[in-house]
């Protein structure tokens, strides 16, 4: 008998951990959420719920269509858990799901709602549910530098071509692999490189337009 | 090293990809390059800046939505095995359950008396062929061996005689030339099939009286 995940005992099959891609913590949720466990749900949207929401908001840029997308990306993902096949990742396999998800939503988005305007305004949108600590060894304007900074990045992030978007966001934000997100974005190694470094030339260039002389002077 | 190869390697060097030789390669042409040096400062720096970005939270009616989903999933596992086909499956049954339940008994209680019906009525059901000793096509409802194919010459006018309870009690054929009666010894051919449907035309009120049929050849000329 293996080990018993979320309190019940059950035969756990030796080979979960021998599928590749999978770790042994990943197919305990797997197998928790085919066999309906809730605390299989609870952990999977408690690991999954904030970088999902951060890959996705990214990348369509609004805060409404993104819980819209997350909701139909974990709603994907709870009926397909019986047929992922642990050829990858778990992660990778959710972060897919979500990236196609929020492509699918951001092309939709600018054939039917590009004229209408948000009635908050871009900035509001773009600055609010930051997660921000203050940090009580820099200066209050310090901080409000770091915080507007931040704003333009996100400002800048957004402006550039989605394809190089999502790959910075994946590698730079998310800290993933090449290996990673070649597997999520479905493309080669030397595709994902590329991507890479077109996105972070681009959002240089960005910056370089956008920010303030005393700012682009750390950009240019 | 030069400034080429560096500046192609800058991306890879920031990610940390590359060998250790490699890197220290770099490194030391880094210490004697400014312009070098600079880019690699400032793609060092943008690289920080994307790390540092803050976690943006999903707000709280995300999370409250996500868990009324996996609620809603997780019951159709229980319920279904996980199958959504399933689960679509007892939706449509349940649906036309509901919808069939107020003519239920109309349409049982229809379709058995269709049976009722049928099975009163299929038994009395029988063919009665009765010999014709004429040259009248006829259309048998069984193969006999003995019918042989004739052309109508002239009119033809067949008459039957109904009794009272609507059987056919006599019959007679007449054409321009000559006629004959029905008699029963004319068996070896052209025999006209009659049917019998004693029940029906008890139900009818059958009458007594003479139904005649005329026959006319039809001639068609080149």
């Amino acid at each position: 008998m293996g080990q018993p995940f979320f309190g019940q005992p059950v035969r756990l099959s030796i080979l979960a951990e021998a599928k590749s891609g999978v770790s042994a913590e990943d197919a305990r949720i797997v197998r928790g959420l085919q066999a309906g466990i809730e605390e299989a749900y609870e952990e999977l949207l408690r690991r999954y719920e904030q970088p999902v929401y951060g890959i996705v908001y990214r990348l369509v840029g609004n805060e409404t269509e993104a819980c819209d997308v997350v909701q139909e990306v974990f709603i994907k993902i709870f009926r397909g858990i019986g047929s992922f096949r642990e050829q990858s990742s778990l992660r990778t396999w959710i972060y897919r799901i979500a990236v196609n998800e929020a492509n699918n939503r951001r092309r939709w988005f600018a054939r039917h709602r590009s004229h209408e305007v948000s009635l908050d305004g871009e900035e509001a949108d773009r600055n609010s549910g930051i997660e921000d600590a203050p940090d009580p060894a820099r200066s209050p304007f310090d901080q409000v530098l770091d915080h507007e900074s931040q704003a333009l990045i996100e400002q800048a992030l957004a402006r550039i071509k989605p394809a190089f978007r999502v790959a910075v966001v994946l590698r730079d934000i998310e800290n993933l692999s090449y290996e990673e997100i070649a597997e999520i974005l479905q493309v080669s190694i030397g595709t994902v490189k590329s991507r890479i470094v077109r996105g972070r030339e681009a959002l240089r260039r960005e910056l370089t337009q956008r920010l303030d002389p005393g700012l682009a002077a750390a950009y240019s | 090293m030069t400034c080429w190869s560096v500046k192609r390697r800058r991306h890879a060097y920031v990610d940390r990809t590359l060998s250790t030789a490699e890197r220290e390669r770099i490194e030391r042409h880094l210490r004697t390059c400014e312009s070098c040096s600079s880019r690699f400062e400032q793609l060092t720096s943008l690289r920080f800046s994307l790390t540092q970005l803050p976690r943006r939270r999903p707000p709280q009616s995300l999370s409250t939505r996500l868990r009324v989903a996996a609620s809603r999933e997780r019951q159709i596992v229980l319920e279904n095995h996980g199958s959504h086909w399933r689960a679509a499956w007892n939706r449509w049954k349940f649906r036309l359950d509901e919808f069939m339940r107020p003519i239920t008994i109309p349409a049982t209680g229809g379709l058995l008396s269709s049976l009722v019906l049928f099975g009163a009525l299929a038994f009395t059901l029988s063919i009665k062929s009765q010999p014709v000793a004429y040259d009248i096509p006829v259309m048998a409802g069984q193969t006999d061996p003995t019918l042989v194919p004739v052309q109508l010459h002239s009119a033809v006018v067949l008459t039957m005689s109904l009794d009272s309870d609507g059987h056919i009690a006599d019959y007679a054929v007449r054409n321009a030339t000559s006629s004959f009666v029905g008699d029963s010894a004319h068996t070896s051919y052209n025999t006209i099939p009659v049917p019998d449907f004693p029940s029906v035309f008890r139900m009818a009120e059958p009458v007594t009286r003479d139904i005649s049929i005329s026959f006319t050849p039809i001639v068609f000329r080149r």
